[in-house]
């Protein structure tokens, strides 16, 4: 017990281990259960999944949402923080752009729905004004092109791209650009040069947390979806409490499979990146 | 690194390898046989003072107060049994259970469960229930038709004593009589009206309990018997013709369903959400009473009333089981006894708070108890019991839900 008070930290350790250990088990026996270990080692499950046209269309309608999602989300939100980073210092400002954070994802999806459905507050206050008569309103939420998933997403994780990137811009020094614009560098060369390789490090880990997110969430795809197509997540998740208890090796294969492309982008991401940063202080980026 | 995760793999394998057990007798099929040996009186005596876990969908705030305010009191007063009701989706329920068994955990903590359908089907053929029991159940024999196809099968599973009635319901349609003037009487007027009010209908997705039950409705119409269907297990072959004048019907109809089709509700409550707000004039669902409290809260228009279609409408019984690792069989089974007796029956009946109908069989109870039973109104949207009975078509095998679920997304969804 002596080690415990020289090294305190070792306190953490057992709450830590069981932290790590339990998504782990989770994730080693999902993977097993999606080979069909409980039987014999089978790839059947995930030949089922690619001949399965359903699976291949939520497949590609996933990528494609969560990728428009994501790539909105860090636009929107990068704009807004080079724009307003200033003005960000004050809490009042700060507490407003991070005001969607508080709310749980399901709530966002709710009211969305509320402001853009076909008879939302949205819809009713156009036609009240006169813009556009009643049943003119595009569909917007639970549509074929997953507008509403991607609106919800979108809203909700642009004050977090804020909150990641606003200490970036708070600590950036602005001599380096002053630099810059000695040597008769103009603002796309400023931004090139300091701010971009300053960023995209925090970018692309903001982008990787909200695409696996968005790529593998529940419950704004189940509320603000369509019917056909849907997203992986809804499809796995009426695999899994389907009455078929077989279906359930296809839930777990789905989700094994996006966890292996989520592993995938972060791999190349990092090498990218590392290769990037090993250039830069050889002086050659 | 390398070694820890091989370490890690090959005992998580482990695990799971031993998971693999048989399932040959277990302690849990000596508990109940044991207590089936012995007499009424002691079971309750040994039920006395301990207290049942009843695990059940608990969606319903109706429901709810039943089971806390009536039932679990009278449990208290009459037996000395703490009635513990625990909400949770029903597979859910049966994932937990199903994680115990392949864990062969021998000590569960669910004492009831509130099953039926597909549901019931998956805990039989997956050994999660304790095994037969409702002979020796003293209200089962007297008040209910027990040889009767409502209580003898289960969607098509056959019930062999493991679950116990507990309540009826049926599928009906809603709609607001000051939109509709007069309801169709048959699917073919369904039809015709879709035709004539664009938009004004659609249907739950059928991955969905309602979604399915509509489309079922539509599979015994296009037989040529609806007993075809629901006296057969699901054979792909012999429905095709029937199978094919539903979705035949079903895209017939999509070009002027709300939203043309393109959407259906993902769930009852998206279904009632467009049917208050007054963009869809007809919903449905499964039970027969449900609008009336849905009117009571404001949700739906005063005057909303229900309707049956030809060939008729189908119902279920719900039941009530005993996991295959309760603690405390004696304690479930004085429990559902007492929920099956004509007094709790009767008070499940009232409008409010739950409103439900009774599996027990009228003739069978003295005359005083059946007045009692006649005499409940049950509100202006409810139909006729008359009414109900005679268009009353029992469920089918519950591989047709599954069946239908993957059919009609590629019949009707995809195109």
């Amino acid at each position: 017990m002596k080690s415990l008070k020289t090294k305190p930290y070792l306190i953490l350790l057992a709450p830590g281990l069981l932290f790590l250990v339990l998504p782990f088990y989770a994730w080693v026996a999902g993977v097993g259960e999606s080979f069909g270990f409980e039987d014999s080692p089978t790839l059947a499950y995930y030949s089922d999944l690619f001949h399965s046209e359903r699976f291949l269309a939520s497949l590609g309608f996933s990528l494609r949402t969560s990728l428009v999602a994501t790539i909105l989300a860090d636009t929107i939100g990068f704009l807004i923080t080079r724009w307003c980073y200033a003005s960000l210092t004050t809490y009042a400002h700060r507490l407003t752009v991070w005001l969607p954070m508080l709310f749980p994802h399901f709530v966002w999806g709710y009211v969305v729905i509320l402001i853009v459905s076909e008879t939302g507050v949205a819809a009713q206050l156009l036609e009240q004004w006169g813009w556009i008569s009643s049943e003119a309103f595009p569909v917007l939420t639970r549509d074929q092109h997953g507008i509403g998933i991607i609106l919800t997403y979108v809203w909700k994780e642009v004050p977090f791209v804020i909150l990641m990137l606003y200490p970036v811009y708070a600590t950036m020094s602005n001599e380096l650009k002053d630099v810059v614009a000695t040597v008769g560098g103009g603002r796309f060369q400023q931004f090139k040069t300091v701010e971009w390789p300053n960023i995209l490090p925090t970018l692309f880990e903001t982008s990787l947390i909200i695409f696996s997110f968005t790529l593998t969430a529940y419950e704004v795809p189940a509320l603000l979806g369509t019917t056909f197509p849907e997203m992986v997540s809804v499809l796995s998740y009426q695999w899994f409490y389907s009455s078929d208890w077989d279906e359930r090796h296809l839930a777990f294969a789905a989700m094994a499979l996006f966890s292996m492309i989520i592993l995938f982008v972060t791999l190349i991401g990092y090498l990218f990146l590392n290769k990037r940063r090993w250039l830069m202080t050889k002086g050659q980026s | 690194m390398k070694t820890i995760t091989h370490t890690m793999l090959l005992s998580c394998l482990f695990i799971l390898a031993a998971c693999n057990s048989d399932q040959t007798q277990s302690p849990s099929d000596d508990r109940l046989s044991a207590l089936l040996d012995q007499p009424w009186n002691k079971i309750t005596e040994e039920a006395e003072s301990s207290t049942v876990n009843f695990y059940m969908w608990g969606g319903d705030e109706g429901i709810n107060t039943y089971i806390d305010e009536w039932v679990t009191p009278k449990l208290k007063q009459q037996y000395n049994i703490t009635l513990k009701r625990i909400p949770l989706d029903t597979p859910e329920i049966l994932q937990k259970l199903n994680n115990e068994k392949r864990a062969d955990q021998e000590e569960g903590s669910v004492d009831i469960v509130w099953i039926n359908g597909e549901n019931f089907k998956k805990a039989k053929e997956n050994g999660l229930l304790a095994g037969s029991f409702t002979e020796k159940l003293p209200n089962f024999n007297p008040y209910y038709d027990t040889d009767s196809d409502a209580l003898q099968t289960d969607f098509g599973t056959s019930v062999e004593g493991m679950e116990a009635p507990w309540g009826k319901v049926q599928f009906v349609f809603h709609y607001n009589q000051t939109k509709v003037d007069s309801p169709p009487e048959s699917f073919k007027e369904l039809k015709a009206w879709i035709h004539e009010h664009p938009g004004r209908f659609t249907y739950p997705n059928p991955q969905s309990f309602t979604g399915n039950a509509f489309v079922r409705h539509l599979l015994y119409k296009h037989a040529s018997e609806p007993a075809d269907i629901y006296n057969q297990p699901l054979d792909k072959e012999q429905i095709a013709p029937a199978a094919e004048g539903t979705w035949n019907y079903l895209s017939d109809i999509k070009p002027d369903l709300w939203r043309e089709g393109n959407h259906y509700p993902n769930s009852l409550t998206e279904l009632d959400r467009l049917y208050s707000e007054g963009e869809v004039w007809i919903t449905m669902g499964y039970n027969e009473a449900r609008a009336e409290s849905l009117i009571e809260d404001g949700v739906f228009p005063d005057s909303t009333r229900s309707f049956v279609m030809k060939p008729g409408s189908i119902g279920n019984t719900h039941f009530l089981s005993i996991p295959y690792n309760s603690t405390n069989m004696a304690g479930a089974m004085t429990a559902i006894n007492f929920m099956l007796s004509p007094e709790a029956q009767l008070e499940k009946l009232q409008p409010s708070p739950w409103g439900e109908n009774t599996p027990i069989q009228l003739d069978q109870l003295d005359p005083e108890q059946r007045e009692a039973f006649k005499n409940v109104k049950r509100g202006e949207s409810v139909l006729p019991q008359e009414k109900l009975e005679t268009s009353f078509l029992p469920e089918s095998d519950a591989a047709y839900v599954d069946w239908i679920k993957e059919q009609w997304f590629n019949e009707i969804a995809q195109n």
